[in-house]
């Protein structure tokens, strides 16, 4: 039985019921259109390690019967402890085995078919990662990725700052390999520290040069 | 109830520390409360604001056999930090006690605090772990005095010789 030192941990929701719920709404809002900015307020005392807003979604997502991959940085980080501590939710190293998992910005991400991508009869069985980018911008006119698909009228704009370039177009080139796959899939957050945005797994993203 | 541990304790946590957290679990309110004075009145940082569950009790017949299942019991739990402590070197308290009463719970914790810091330990130990020791010391001499005055001497009335049918496995 390994133990965790709660010195460094720091506070969940001052509400329970309403904080969780407050961080459901806006994620619910977030994947029903998808590439919409999403504001995710929130009361927690969250780790210093990882961004805010994906501890805070994270918190209001996971129980115990929740298995979570992190990647190397975040793994090593107050941020593990924080939400076992907050969650009880079981830390596995393989990302085939997880139902959520969190990317921070830094690390190098496994290829989206690492994760468990659900099977025809259960999609839901598939896994939810959260990934952490410096900053995030819409708007008709901003350069970046294009998104079409359910839940967007024609197609709508979304800017991400910050992520390397090489990254990005792996990213994209990983989501429409597995658009062939569907409902198979893995659906995707995007954190700042202060708002997410949602790209569940039939939303069709293009990078624009 | 148990006192000894299933597991040895971790090396890297002090074994004082299990015991005065067992300790205030059992305490009872009346003297929890008037020996934390003024740490019993202000309100801590939860960490995990006082929760009640229901906790698996595992058990081991005659101590050596398989573990199995015992029941279910209700355990009341929380974390806490003291208010007015820095964030960084607070201790944090733990409580995990039986019984429903969220009341205990918290005290138990900020006892438990309270008592991770080496300089008031001393002082709490005779203020307040002392007594608590006395008390379940008497209120378990007080069951057995009950209990024993219920004792029985069960003795078997040795057979004659010569035996009837039943003592094949004495005979052989």
């Amino acid at each position: 039985m390994n133990t965790t030192d709660l010195s460094t941990v720091g506070a969940g929701f001052s509400d329970l019921a309403i904080g969780s719920q407050a961080v459901f709404r806006a994620a619910l809002e977030a994947l029903s259109h998808p590439g919409r900015i999403v504001d995710l307020p929130h009361d927690a005392a969250v780790p210093a390690h990882g961004h805010a807003a994906s501890a805070a979604l994270l918190l209001a997502l996971l129980d115990p019967d929740c298995k979570l991959w992190l990647s190397p940085s975040l793994a090593t980080s107050d941020a593990a402890a924080w939400l076992r501590f907050h969650c009880g939710c079981v830390i596995v190293e393989d990302p085939s085995q997880a139902q959520f998992a969190w990317i921070a910005g830094d690390d190098e991400a496994p290829a989206l078919d690492r994760f468990a991508q659900g099977s025809d009869t259960y999609p839901d069985q598939s896994a939810t990662c959260v990934v952490d980018v410096p900053s995030l911008a819409d708007g008709a006119d901003v350069e970046g990725w294009t998104l079409r698909g359910p839940g967007i009228r024609t197609q709508t704009r979304l800017c991400v700052d910050g992520l390397p370039q090489e990254r990005a177009r792996k990213l994209i080139a990983q989501r429409a390999a597995q658009q062939a796959a569907f409902p198979r899939g893995v659906d995707l957050f995007l954190a700042t520290e202060h708002q997410i945005v949602g790209l569940p797994r039939t939303t069709r993203i293009e990078l624009e040069a | 109830m148990f006192h000894a541990f299933d597991n040895h304790p971790p090396a890297d946590r002090p074994p004082a520390r299990a015991q005065w957290m067992a300790t205030l679990a059992r305490a009872p309110l009346s003297l929890l409360e008037p020996a934390l004075g003024e740490h019993a009145t202000c309100a801590p940082q939860w960490l995990r604001a006082p929760e009640t569950g229901l906790m698996m009790v595992q058990g081991r017949a005659g101590g050596t056999g398989e573990r199995f299942n015992l029941g279910e019991v209700t355990v009341t739990r929380c974390a806490l930090r003291l208010s007015g402590v820095a964030h960084e070197d607070a201790a944090v308290g733990v409580a995990y006690v039986l019984g429903r009463s969220h009341r205990h719970a918290q005290l138990a914790a900020v006892a438990d605090a309270l008592l991770q810091d080496p300089a008031r330990q001393d002082a709490l130990d005779a203020q307040l772990l002392a007594p608590l020791r006395q008390h379940l010391a008497r209120e378990r001499v007080q069951r057995q005095a009950r209990a024993q005055g219920s004792k029985v001497e069960f003795f078997t009335v040795a057979r004659e010789a010569g035996g009837a049918d039943g003592d094949e496995e004495e005979s052989e």
